[in-house]
């Protein structure tokens, strides 16, 4: 994909599937436009989109559900793109930001950030990024020291383990201020209701960042996964390459928390989808993310508004929800794909 | 033996008798107080009292108790702002939800005024270390904090200065709806009562004891109802559902020290902005350790003030 | 190393931890807001002294203590077995889900979702319910490989999700209410659940003696240990079984308190002999984690107190961390 997108595109059979996902990704960004938890029902957003309806549902359409879905849209891609990086670079299909405590990193940092009373978006970003960093360091230490990974679920148990953990550090931090907790509760469970886009404005560059990074290491990856002598033959080095993906991984899951709070389970639903539609190969799988990522986390974000009208559940509740029974679906179906 | 031979003794009886008398029959008798666990006696006016819950220190402070521990206010370190001054220096021995059990016994309290909260282990140990009253008053009525006050009032042995509290309180609202019908329209007075959240706005129950005071003052509190039955607030609305709360007047209460800043925060929000109160400048900031946690007549004359506060 | 140096090792590394636990014991019942000097304590136990000093350490501390050994004794027990079962030393009850299951079903309980049943029978009822849907969900392989870890892991998952729901749709005092049962605290224990614990941890610990040296030929391969007359499948089953009775009894006491389970064995694995499951010596270190845990949970904000769950997540975050990334490995790695 970095050198010659067409080629891998024209040589694979990917054109289908991803049509299909682009196909979907348009049906729920619409579908996002369309509904909510308000009095603003489909019929009434319908006009909107042509231009007309009345100013309410031209407010509603325009100023709370397009930011939410520029919002949906990159968390959604972000997620997803970084979890297949994550796979492919253990080769383990359970390796996902939430699950391996690489959210909950960020999430860490976010929420001592809220204490000490951080508020703006550039820095909260910063911060999210830099706990991610963390996060993915430890989970590599813990990979390369104790051979994890050639068993998926001692690096899942690892990142579980650290996940619970940040976990009881965060509701420390809760205990010590009531406004602050409220804030982390809010915040920990994830939702991309009311971020303003003036946090994607500030989440941007980075992620373009991490976008350029992902370009230049998916063809050295795919080369990795035919085992490491075999990429540092083809004149790649391993080493790099793997600091690489952590800098990339680091960045999209760290602006993805800094938007809409620690999300799990999207980065190993979407990917596995993937797989399944377009093979092991992590620039396929790559492809057909970017697309599938999005599609689903609109999907949700959707659910989430229309299930409790006149309020609203938090996304991460309904992202587990919809992620632990596919994790469990993985697990049954006894088909733990090596990559 | 003879009370002249002892004048300060004779002095000492002379003016318990008076005092008796003019504080009425009632302390000096054990009574029955009715509690969530069964009765509780209490004998005499209690001397050191420890309050587990924020409308108990209140009423028990409106009656000219002055409790030795309390615990602090949701979201502060200490009781609540409004009560600080007038609870002096006084112990804390907990948070709502927890009681540092060592920390009530070490204050060694002839009676513990708890919250409905209080679970049955709890209650167990607590009333080991002295009588317990864990009132069964129904929650968010009107007159919720009237019969708290009455009930706490008996159970200190100060019954007969309730009612007095209690036409105290209801004659400064008066006062204050009096300027309320006097600087504003009839048909302006709709409010609602919200507390800012990150996930978007809390709706107050018409029953929660601020909004209670609010419609003492004239003001008339609408929860439209998304709040259940029993519950003291609704869920977070959705920014799509702010219409809802839009109201001539909005109550915002927030736990930052600084309403302004929640409110500069609330205003962030594009939804926020639509509203009839933000563009009027309705929109009263006001203490939520105050209006959304206390309770009680204090509270309630607390409470007053910012409503006046808020008409200038 | 003889054979004799390794038991007197294993021995000494035993009533080193019995004397930890004591000193631990000692300090919680002589240390709080109110001041006991160490004669009142004695005093007090042999049936004497004042009134307070009685009550404070009769009715506070001395349960107190007594709750937080049991559980200690009983998470740490759960976790030695089921580390062992699992040949991961982080394959611990809490991560697969039981904790997680336990607290969704006290908390149901706590904000009133209109179920009468007290939380800590509603914390059991929901680790038995945990486990029983991962043996389900793990299918013919049952106890053994990922798929029971990874079943739990995702009935976790859910679970927690349904404690988010929870807390967030009821009102902020219930939510406040229901904090101690998200995070771990001996405060506001039920005395039924601790005794119900005490008779549990007698089984459970007669039961993990009893499978001591089946669960010792678990340490090497299936062929070794079948080889050593070990039977595989019912070791394994029973163990387990042990392990998630011990954990679900005494989360119904102190909730989902993290990581005794985890360290507490390492610790007994560190002071023992190499080789052996310790199962008495992680029982007595889990009890004087514990222990120790709660009495600076009571005095380190004190008059307000820091539930134990987050005291042993604080302690326990650098040694995790440490287990994580240090470069050696020993026979569980």
């Amino acid at each position: 994909m970095a050198v010659t997108p067409r080629s891998t595109l024209a040589s694979s059979a990917l054109t289908p599937p991803l049509a299909v996902a682009v196909f979907f990704v348009v049906a729920t960004a619409l579908a996002s436009l369309l509904w909510g938890a308000g009095p603003v029902s489909a019929i009434d957003a319908l006009p909107v989109l042509i231009g007309q309806g009345t100013e309410e549902a031209r407010f509603v359409v325009t100023e709370l559900r397009l930011p939410r879905l520029a919002t949906g849209l990159v968390v959604g891609l972000a997620l997803a793109v970084s979890g297949a990086l994550l796979q492919a670079l253990t080769r383990n299909p359970l390796a996902e930001p939430g699950l391996l405590g690489v959210s909950g990193g960020s999430a860490f940092a976010v929420a001592i950030a809220i204490l000490l009373g951080a508020s703006s978006a550039t820095m909260t970003t910063l911060v999210a990024q830099s706990g991610a960093l963390a996060g993915c360091a430890l989970v590599m230490l813990a990979t390369r020291s104790r051979g994890l990974a050639a068993d998926p679920v001692r690096l899942v148990l690892a990142g579980a383990t650290v996940t619970g953990l940040l976990l009881s550090l965060t509701s420390v931090l809760m205990l010590a201020d009531q406004r602050a907790a409220d804030e982390i509760r809010f915040w920990i469970t994830g939702s991309i209701a009311g971020t303003p886009l003036s946090h994607l404005r500030a989440v941007g560059p980075s992620l373009l960042v991490a976008g350029v990074l992902v370009v230049l290491v998916a063809s050295p990856l795919a080369a990795m996964s035919l085992g490491e002598r075999a990429a540092m033959g083809l004149g790649h080095k391993p080493g790099r390459i793997r600091l690489l993906v952590i800098i990339a991984v680091a960045l999209l899951v760290g602006g993805a928390t800094a938007l809409a709070g620690p999300l799990a389970f999207i980065g190993l639903v979407v990917p596995f989808i993937a797989r399944a539609l377009a093979g092991p190969d992590i620039r396929k799988t790559l492809w057909l993310c970017l697309p599938i990522g999005p599609a689903l986390l609109l999907l949700a974000d959707t659910m989430a508004r229309v299930v409790a009208a006149p309020s609203e559940l938090p996304l991460g509740v309904i992202t587990a929800l919809i992620g632990a029974p596919v994790l469990l679906m993985i697990v049954r179906s006894g088909r733990m794909p090596t990559l | 033996m003879s009370y002249l031979k002892h004048p300060r003794l004779f002095t000492a009886l002379l003016s318990t008798l008076v005092l008796g008398i003019l504080s009425g029959p009632s302390h000096a008798d054990t009574r029955t107080i009715t509690t969530a666990f069964g009765d509780v006696e209490v004998d005499g006016r209690p001397e050191t009292v420890v309050t587990l819950y924020e409308g108990a220190l209140d009423s028990a402070i409106a009656v000219g108790a002055q409790p030795v521990g309390a615990v602090i206010t949701r979201g502060g370190q200490n009781v609540a702002n409004y009560i600080q001054e007038a609870a002096g220096d006084i112990e804390i021995v907990g948070t709502p939800g927890e009681t540092n059990l060592e920390a009530v016994i070490a204050l060694q309290p002839d009676i513990i005024l708890a919250s409905a909260w209080t679970s049955e282990e709890q209650y167990r140990l607590l009333s080991r270390i002295a009588p317990t009253i864990v009132l069964d008053v129904p929650a968010y009525q009107d007159d919720t904090w009237k019969r708290e006050l009455t009930l706490f009032a008996r159970a200190l042995g100060r019954e007969n200065r309730a009612a007095d509290v209690i036409a105290r309180v209801e004659q400064r609202a008066a006062e204050v709806r009096a300027q309320v019908e006097a600087a504003t329209d009839g048909g302006q007075r709709d409010t609602a009562l919200v507390r800012w959240m990150p996930q978007g706005p809390l709706v107050m129950a018409e029953g929660l004891f601020s909004a209670t005071v609010l419609a003492s003052a004239g003001f008339e509190v609408d929860d439209a109802d998304l709040v259940k039955e029993g519950r003291p607030h609704s869920q977070p609305l959705s920014q799509e559902n702010l219409s809802l709360m839009d109201h001539s007047w909005i109550f915002l209460a927030t736990l930052n020290e600084d309403g302004r800043e929640a409110l500069a925060v609330a205003r962030e929000a594009p939804a926020f902005q639509r509203l009839e109160a933000n563009d009027t400048d309705q929109i009263v900031p006001v203490d939520g350790t105050l209006w959304t946690s206390a309770s009680g007549p204090l509270a309630a004359l607390a409470i007053l003030d910012d409503i006046e506060a808020a008409l200038k | 190393m003889t054979l004799l140096t390794a038991r007197q090792r294993n021995a000494s590394a035993n009533l080193g931890l019995a004397l930890a636990l004591m000193a631990a014991v000692t300090a919680s019942l002589a240390l709080g807001t109110v001041a006991v000097p160490p004669e009142a304590i004695l005093d007090v136990l042999a049936g004497g002294g004042d009134t307070i000093h009685q009550f404070v350490i009769r009715e506070l501390r001395l349960p107190r203590v007594l709750a937080g050994a049991l559980t200690g004794a009983a998470f740490a027990l759960a976790g030695c077995m089921m580390q062992t079962v699992a040949r991961n030393r982080l394959a611990t009850p809490g991560i697969i889900g039981i904790d997680n299951a336990a607290t969704a079903f006290a908390v149901a309980s706590v904000v009133g979702t209109g179920i009468a049943v007290a939380p800590s029978a509603m914390a059991l009822t929901g680790a038995a319910a945990a486990t029983a849907l991962a043996f389900g969900l793990a299918g013919a392989n049952g106890t053994r490989g990922y798929r029971f870890i990874i079943a739990g892991l995702g009935i976790g998952a859910i679970a927690g999700a349904v404690t988010q729901v929870m807390l967030s749709r009821v009102a902020i005092d219930a939510a406040n209410a229901a904090f101690p049962w998200t995070v771990g605290s001996l405060n506001a224990r039920s005395e039924t659940a601790v005794q119900v614990l005490a008779i549990g941890l007698a089984i459970g610990y007669g039961l993990a003696i009893a499978l001591g040296p089946a669960l010792t030929t678990l340490q090497f391969s299936d062929p070794v240990a079948i080889n050593l007359g070990t039977r595989l499948k019912r070791t394994r089953a029973l163990s387990l079984a042990c392990a998630v009775l011990l954990t679900g009894l005494a989360v119904a006491v102190a909730g989902p308190v993290g990581m005794v389970a985890l360290l507490a064995p390492e610790l007994a694995r560190a002071l023992g002999r190499a080789g052996k499951v310790p199962l008495t010596a992680s029982a007595l270190a889990g009890a004087a984690f514990m222990v120790a845990a709660d009495l600076v949970g009571r005095l380190a904000l004190a008059p307000l107190e820091l539930p134990v769950g987050l005291v042993t997540a604080i302690a326990g975050s650098p040694y995790l961390i440490w287990i994580l990334v240090k470069p050696s490995s020993r026979s569980l790695s």
